[in-house]
């Protein structure tokens, strides 16, 4: 038996590409459902829940679901729904339809000509540390302290916890600093914010730590001024520095559904 | 890692898992699937996957001894 796939729900007729999936559209009361027929072997629950911890099997199903979405974007505004939204039949998912009309409607018109541009900082915490050690004059001071032999190998290992901790602080305030005058520079060209965990080391493979992972609301016509922002950011925080940054998009709106 | 501007098509896995499993619009369906899969991502998909295979495979097998947690 065939279940419904729910990609997106836009507001205006949408025109999939015929790419062999079969993507087609459901309108109700001009709301427009994004939907393809899936089969109960791939998307019943029991195969689902095995189907989801199968990395290939995510990775081909996560990519068509956002490129289904992006393509209806072209078109206009989306609202995107989650991966393995299912439905048994159309009735059900016209019921949800009328059930949501009036949330899905809304956010279709806070949405309405923006889009979601994804940012990330990550830190080099060993690079920052080298480079401000250049600078700090109390831990250059310590440091010869701690070198010279006058001290005893007690007192040598407490100066050097309370350098440790020094350095810690001076980096702490450091990444704080930045982030903040990277949002502050980016809040002002966009509309909405949102804030989401870092991401671990595990996950991205990377050798630094990521240290803001956040989502923007632009307005498409205000694009160019955001991007500008993104521009004078980055010449400022280059490799060299310490921090590295990442800005993608434009993306369905996920972030502010 | 560039620092420019990269567009939807370079784009990482994790980039797209995120949204597609972790955002977006939650509204049940017929189907109501545990999303422990949003999980994978903040555990590490890769090890997170292999464990829960090799556990699965302890959890079966008529000569497991205690389960252990693997490493």
């Amino acid at each position: 038996m065939d279940l419904i796939y729910l990609y997106c729900v836009t507001n205006r007729v949408p025109q999939p590409k015929d790419d062999g999936c079969g993507v087609y559209s459901l309108n109700h009361q001009g709301l427009y459902a994004v939907l393809s027929k899936v089969s109960e072997d791939e998307f019943g629950e029991e195969n689902l829940k095995k189907n989801l911890r199968n990395l290939e099997w995510l990775k081909i199903k996560a990519y068509r679901h956002e490129k289904v979405i992006e393509e209806v974007m072209k078109d206009g505004c989306v609202v995107p729904f989650k991966l393995a939204t299912l439905f048994i039949t159309e009735d059900s998912l016209k019921a949800m339809l009328k059930e949501h009309a009036e949330e899905l409607r809304g956010n279709l018109e806070n949405l309405e000509e923006k889009d979601e541009w994804g940012v990330k900082i990550y830190c080099d915490v060993e690079r920052l540390k080298k480079i401000s050690l250049i600078d700090d004059k109390e831990i250059l001071r310590m440091d010869k302290e701690i070198s010279s032999s006058a001290l005893g190998p007690g007192k040598a290992f407490l100066l050097k916890k309370k350098r440790e901790k020094l350095l810690n602080d001076l980096i702490d305030k450091k990444i704080e600093e930045t982030v903040q005058e990277f949002l502050t520079g980016l809040k002002q060209q966009s509309l909405r914010t949102r804030f989401n965990r870092s991401l671990p080391r595990d996950v991205t493979e990377r050798m630094d730590d990521m240290i803001l992972n956040a989502a923007f609301l632009v307005e498409q016509d205000k694009l160019s001024a955001f991007i500008r922002e993104i521009e004078i950011l980055k010449n400022q925080y280059y490799e060299g520095t310490g921090f590295l940054f990442d800005c993608t998009g434009p993306w369905p709106p996920y972030n502010f559904c | 890692m560039d620092n420019t501007v990269t567009s939807s098509k370079d784009v990482a896995l994790v980039e797209i898992l995120d949204r597609v499993l972790d955002k977006g619009v939650v509204i049940s369906g017929d189907i109501v699937i545990s999303v422990a899969g949003v999980d994978l991502i903040y555990l590490g998909l890769r090890t997170l996957l292999s464990s829960m295979e090799t556990m699965e495979r302890l959890r079966d097998s008529p000569i497991a001894g205690p389960m252990q947690e693997p490493t």
